[in-house]
């Protein structure tokens, strides 16, 4: 990293800085005066409820599962897409990307006409006692649904960068095609799957449209915490659901930083 | 850059003596520490042998504004009662919304046992569905009502806009917040309650259909149940309410009242009706469902109800409540034919046909 092409003064940081106020700083720090408005054993009272501790724990294991499952298929995906030429490849290449630009609603009502009691699919595996919706499985499906592109997206890019001519050495010297992808391709994209994972993650921990569509919003049992949230908020309950809301952006906070600073320093490494 | 990881790790696998970069090591660890350790925190209650003693539960699907009384007084009585019975715990798994969502939930199959709905027509969309064998909450007591609360206007400190009743919301300027009669059973009440209430007091069909009209002209904010319509009230939308009076008695006495409530000369009795999801229990819970819905009718219950700004099916346990307000033509919606005559003549004939197509955007006329 060069430090020449870094500029020295604070107008333009202070301009950022004063745009970002209303538009973001703001709305980010009501949530923790709100949170805190019933002082700190409010607060703790807020978060000791079994169905608040249940919906933290439900979306992070969610999200867990989400980064997992589409770390990997997006990796791959992203692999075929960018490595591969085949018939249909542009269409493909468009399709995965579209879950960003569909409403999560309709996601999470398409997913019921399918997979639900009443769906294509679900009328079928019904009879056998498969029930995805309105479990931790429909949750996940949702989830794995509305967050595919993150992962596609910050791998492919640099996958698409990556010079051909250091696989083919590879290949030269013998290494197979695993060899290859674990030796070449992978300690390259390890930026892209930090990113990728990071993203994915913090979206399922925040996915709220198709969640409450295809979870039943059942306390206790398939409430992640956006929805607890809004059931609060709608209850009146404000502080508390204020309370969940502060846990939910410190959780992603904390998890960005540590992993921005891990992603930087393997890059500065690596240069 | 295979020959930097090399050295990188060499030393520290084959020269244990050789000094260790802690700084680096620990710059490595601790992401991995956080991440590690929130995902044992977050899988901590389902790591086998943290958990406590087997519970059996009940799934219940309620209208909004039930999520009070259920959750603080009628589960633990019930439990309680339940546990000295038989010894065994009893956990509620529950979801609190607009009545009109939480059937569209039922119908597209989410595994409820029981429901309480805000009015019968719900029940009969349940039947219609094939959720429900038939009219079976006829068979429970009371025909399936659990219990009861009249619709009133709340409005702000002081009636700044000097609200009498319902005709008064029709005056140009006069700021109404409702229900969406789509999703909330609450709102189909109240479109009842502000048609019919004319004709109660002598009005003609004409008087009340202009009535209807010119409430809904007034109509600033919508939102899907009655429990959503009351927070976008208290966070400073229009000037009324018309919602259960339960809400804001209940409100009241929580000390987060900030309003008035004002009786109506007339208005609606809403009706909240039990239905049981025969299919979605399965034999072995029958007992404990049974009980728990035989449960809610016991004067137990009913007393909790009235506690909380409930009116009971049982008419002497209602004077145990010195808050509830005297209205001097009620009604019900038996007076209006049951709720498919009524949802036919009033809710779709008149308010969905005729008020709605003369209300443009923006509720002007």
């Amino acid at each position: 990293m060069s430090t020449e092409t870094q500029r020295r003064g604070a107008a333009l940081p202070w301009l950022l800085f004063l745009t970002l106020l209303p538009l973001l700083l703001m709305p980010l720090g009501a949530i923790f005066v709100f949170a805190g408005r019933a002082g700190p054993a409010g607060l703790i009272q807020a978060l000791g409820q079994p169905d608040a501790q249940f919906a933290l724990r439900f979306s992070l294991l969610i999200a867990f599962g989400t980064a997992v499952v589409n770390g990997i298929l997006g990796t791959f995906a992203a692999y075929v897409l960018s490595k591969y030429r085949f018939r249909g490849r542009e269409t493909l290449n468009i399709i995965v990307n579209l879950p960003v630009a569909i409403p999560t609603v309709v996601v999470g009502t398409s997913l019921l006409l399918l997979w639900g009691p009443i769906g294509l699919l679900g009328q079928l595996l019904d009879p056998m006692g498969i029930q995805p919706m309105f479990t931790p499985v429909g949750v996940l499906l949702a989830h794995l649904f509305v967050t595919f592109p993150y992962m596609l997206g910050a791998v492919k890019p640099v996958l698409d960068e990556l010079e051909t001519t250091y696989e083919e050495a590879a290949y030269t010297i013998g290494a197979n095609r695993w060899q290859t992808f674990r030796f070449v391709i992978l300690p390259a994209l390890r930026g892209g799957l930090f990113s990728g994972l990071l993203l994915t993650f913090a979206h399922s921990l925040g996915e709220f449209g198709a969640t409450v569509m295809v979870s039943g919003n059942l306390r206790l049992r398939t409430q992640t915490a956006p929805l607890y949230i809004f059931a609060q908020f709608e209850a009146g309950n404000i502080e508390t659901a204020n309370a969940v809301a502060a846990v939910l952006a410190l959780t992603s906070f904390v998890i960005f930083i540590l992993l921005q600073r891990f992603t930087q320093r393997r890059e500065r490494r690596v240069s | 850059m295979k020959a930097r990881l090399l050295r990188l790790r060499l030393p520290r696998q084959h020269a244990p003596a050789t000094r260790i970069n802690w700084t680096q090591l620990w710059r490595l660890l601790l992401p991995l520490l956080v991440v590690g350790g929130l995902f044992l925190c977050a899988i901590w209650p389902w790591i086998p042998g943290t958990r406590g003693p087997a519970v059996r539960t009940v799934v219940l699907y309620g209208f909004s504004i039930l999520g009070e009384v259920m959750n603080e007084a009628v589960f633990p009585a019930f439990q309680a009662e339940w546990q000295v019975r038989t010894g065994e715990q009893v956990e509620f798994v529950d979801a609190f919304a607009g009545s009109g969502t939480i059937t569209n939930q039922m119908i597209l199959g989410v595994p409820a046992e029981v429901a309480i709905l805000s009015l019968e027509l719900d029940a009969l969309r349940l039947v219609d569905a094939g959720v429900l064998a038939g009219r079976t909450w006829h068979g429970l007591p009371h025909g399936g009502v659990l219990n009861r609360t009249p619709f009133i206007i709340l409005v702000r400190p002081g009636n700044p806009r000097a609200i009498r009743d319902f005709a008064d919301l029709t005056r140009p300027g006069v700021g109404v917040v409702h229900p969406d009669p789509l999703t909330s059973g609450g709102a189909q009440w109240a479109l009842l309650a502000e048609y019919h209430s004319v004709r109660m007091v002598g009005g003609t069909d004409g008087e009340a259909l202009l009535q209807l009209r010119g409430v809904w002209q007034n109509v600033v904010a919508q939102a899907s149940s009655a429990r959503a319509v009351r927070t976008q009230f208290e966070s400073g939308f229009g000037d009324a309410l018309i919602t259960y009076e339960q809400e804001v008695l209940s409100d009241r006495w929580r000390g987060r009242l900030d309003g008035e409530i004002v009786y109506p000369e007339s208005t609606i009795f809403s009706e909240h009706i039990v239905v049981v999801l025969d299919r979605n229990i399965a034999p072995e819970q029958r007992d404990l469902v049974d009980a728990f819905v035989a449960f809610l009718w016991s004067e137990t219950a009913q007393r909790l109800f009235v506690d909380y700004g409930f009116r009971s099916v049982d008419e002497a346990l209602n004077t145990g409540n010195p808050d509830f307000g005297v209205i001097p033509h009620p009604f019900t919606v038996a007076d209006l034919g049951g709720w498919e005559q009524a949802k036919a003549q009033i809710v779709d004939g008149i308010w969905r046909d005729q008020v709605l197509p003369s209300i443009g955007p923006g509720g002007t006329p």
